[in-house]
């Protein structure tokens, strides 16, 4: 099975409403991964703000950061290859690497069990 | 008028938290009834979070964010909390390892991301969090006392179920708010105990600390309502400084008292239903373990401080200022500061002196209480001086609902609950902001643009590298306006824009000035003018009270004047509040 590995910026916020204007981009593709790994698949994603270990240990990724800096992010790795630079795949990428349609990726997925206190 | 209020006579609980915008004097009072509990046999621990660490001075011990004892008051502890440190602490605890590993631009933007005003709010409540969860902790004390408290949106945040389920494991919707939190799930228990802590009206009382101005019992009353929403229900309100007696015969001293009366009497309705209190308007500054015990004496004034008379000293005055930007040809102004120090009316009346010079001049406010209407009391002003206004109420629903309809869609109940709650943070205000007065900017080619409210360097940071991020990023859709883009090159360039920084002389705003400095100048932004205002040392008033307070403004000029301020100029406070364009223009002369 294919696997996909994305490398984040430094982000706020994965969701993209912090930054200085709303990001579509950024959404679709956190729900676009959210729905993939709720099927199964194996996609990591990785913020440089709160996992900045990862930037280190993958060599691909940290050359190219030395390379280019802070520009070269987001970078996507297939199979710890990198397939793409300073952008996020399409859908239609997603669906291709990993057999699916790109309609099976806007799916809902289902409320996670998660745990609750009120206050 | 409210009984004054005396821990001797309230029954308190096991934690109480003091709450107020900076200075308001909440770690004085916090500090006052930590002393006064003491004093009376009880086992308190006192929690400051203040910066200035004005408590260090006043308790003769170097304090640590572990409890000590205070040898010269018995049955006392206290610790210091500072949150920005905290922060610092946290950013170094995941930066600092990847020195050397990564390049160093690439460090710079995760610095960057964690160096909101979120990142520092919660790692306060990850401080406060540790004492409130601790069970020995109450086993040691009979109270503890913390002069600040976490803010409603901390606290819904942390309410939120999505806060601790997936979102932060698989870090696909982590929010930045939540950042310091990210990876320590082993905390929750922690959280969730300290959280309940705060709405058990047996453990927790909230004193909300208030000045008798519009202003501040308006924010009051803001943060009681915010706070009860979120099962903080059990609440005090102390009117902290309130001037007792008054001179008939001395203006000032009259004008003072007046205004205080009003803005009492006009509080907020939400406010008539939460107990209330007031303290006195004290001469001396509320530093050393003696004049702390006096407060709640209610001495207005010391023998010290009646002896302290200051004399006045001619200062610089704002006309200084306008000449100033005049002769640079200044086309952008920005006057900035924290809530309550009159940046508006600063604003309003360099925008006037600017047009009665002959220039054309926009002016326009953030100002909630649509102070310029009432700055200029609907008279007539000057055909080369136009207004407008930002509602950032407006900005931040229109801002809101622009995300929603973008984003919301395929986004469970869940997500879209966090999604929500991410937005109510600071950084979407001023984001929201800076938005729209980019927009007066861009339209304004020709007039002097005056603005009262100014981005800070977190967001310009922010906006700037995500617009070296968009410039890379050839797929994205959400693109930094072109408005935006444009403002930031020009912000600074030193020859076109000037910011004013407003404070008053006193500690904490101070302080709070001397950050927004700070930040501004990470983003390559340095202040021009610093701007004390309503200042009584300037003021002329022979009321004993009033001239006590004067004489400790001055070491806080000094302060600005020596360490801080390129350039300066002091206002005096006003015995009128100044309506109308004729007043603004005398005002400015």
């Amino acid at each position: 099975m294919n696997k996909i590995e994305i490398y984040d910026p430094a982000m706020c916020c994965s969701t993209g409403v912090c930054g200085p204007s709303v990001d579509p981009e950024l959404t679709r593709l956190a729900s676009a991964v959210y729905s993939l790994e709720k099927k199964g698949f194996d996609i990591k994603r990785f913020n440089l703000a709160n996992e900045p270990a990862a930037f280190v240990e993958n060599a691909l990724v940290n050359q190219a950061l030395v390379d280019k800096g802070p520009e070269a992010l987001p970078m996507v790795l297939l199979n710890g290859e990198i397939v793409r630079v300073a952008s996020y795949p399409t859908n239609d990428e997603f669906a291709q690497w990993f057999g699916i349609t790109p309609e099976q990726l806007q799916e809902k997925p289902k409320v996670k069990q998660s745990i609750k206190f009120s206050i | 008028m409210y009984p004054l209020f005396n821990p001797k006579h309230v029954e308190l609980t096991p934690f109480l938290f003091f709450t107020g915008k900076g200075g308001v004097g909440k770690t004085s009072v916090a500090c006052a009834t930590a002393v006064a509990l003491a004093d009376r046999g009880k086992k308190v621990l006192l929690v400051s979070t203040d910066p200035a660490s004005n408590l260090q001075d006043v308790l003769s011990v170097e304090l640590t964010g572990e409890p000590i004892e205070i040898p010269a008051i018995a049955n006392l502890s206290a610790a210091n909390i500072d949150p920005e440190a905290a922060a610092k602490s946290y950013r170094e605890k995941t930066v600092g390892p990847y020195r050397g590993k990564l390049p160093d631009a690439v460090l710079a933007t995760m610095e960057e991301q964690l160096s909101g005003a979120c990142t520092v709010e919660i790692a306060a409540f990850d401080e406060f969090s540790r004492l409130l969860s601790d069970e020995a902790v109450l086993e040691q004390y009979d109270h503890v006392v913390f002069d600040t408290a976490p803010t409603g949106h901390t606290l819904r945040l942390l309410q939120l179920p999505s806060a601790w389920s997936g979102f932060l494991d698989t870090s696909t919707h982590g929010a930045s708010c939540l950042g310091p939190l990210a990876g320590l799930e082993g905390k929750k228990e922690m959280y969730a105990k300290a959280v309940a802590a705060l709405s058990d009206f047996n453990k927790t009382t909230l004193l909300l600390v208030a000045r008798p101005d519009t202003s501040s019992l308006n924010e009051a009353a803001r943060a009681a309502h915010e706070l009860k929403e979120i099962g903080v229900e059990n609440q005090l309100l102390i009117v902290n400084g309130v001037l007792q007696t008054r001179h008939p015969e001395d203006v000032v001293s009259s004008a003072f008292y007046d205004r205080q009366r009003r803005a009492l009497k006009d509080a907020p309705t939400a406010l008539k239903q939460v107990m209330t209190y007031a303290l006195p308007f004290v001469a001396y500054s509320l530093t050393g373990a003696d004049n702390l015990r006096h407060l709640f004496s209610f001495y207005s004034i010391t023998t010290a401080a009646a002896a302290n008379t200051a004399e006045t000293a001619e200062m610089p005055g704002l006309d200084r200022v306008i000449a100033d930007f005049e002769a640079n040809n200044t086309r952008v102004i920005f006057t900035m500061g924290k809530g309550g120090v009159g940046k508006t009316t600063v604003a309003s009346a360099i925008a006037v002196g600017l047009a009665e010079r002959g220039h054309r001049v926009h002016l326009t406010t953030t100002d909630p209480a649509d102070h310029l209407g009432y700055t200029f009391g609907g008279g007539k002003g000057n055909e080369r001086l136009s207004i407008s206004r930002i509602d950032p109420a407006v900005e931040v629903a229109n801002y809101k609902t622009e995300v929603l309809k973008d984003a919301g869609d395929g986004l469970t109940e869940e997500e879209l609950a966090y999604l929500k709650e991410d937005m109510e943070s600071p950084c979407t205000e001023e984001i929201a902001l800076f938005k729209a007065f980019a927009t007066v900017v861009d339209k304004a080619d020709d007039e002097i643009v005056v603005i009262d409210t100014a981005p800070t360097g977190h967001t310009l940071l922010l906006l700037d590298s995500t617009e070296a991020y968009h410039k890379e990023m050839s797929r994205s859709a959400g693109d930094v306006p072109d408005s935006v883009k444009k403002l930031l090159p020009r912000l600074r360039n030193p020859k076109e824009t000037g910011v004013v920084i407003v404070t008053l002389a006193e500690a904490t705003p101070v302080l709070e000035a001397a950050r927004l400095q700070e930040d501004l100048k990470r983003a390559q932004i340095d202040p021009k003018w610093w701007i004390i205002n309503q200042s009584l040392y300037a003021a002329k008033t022979e009321d004993p009270v009033l001239r006590g307070r004067a004489a400790s403004e001055k070491q806080w000029i000094q302060k600005v004047v020596d360490e801080l301020a390129a350039k300066y100029a002091v206002i005096p406070w006003l015995a009128e509040e100044k309506i109308g364009y004729d007043k603004l223009k005398e005002f400015s002369n």
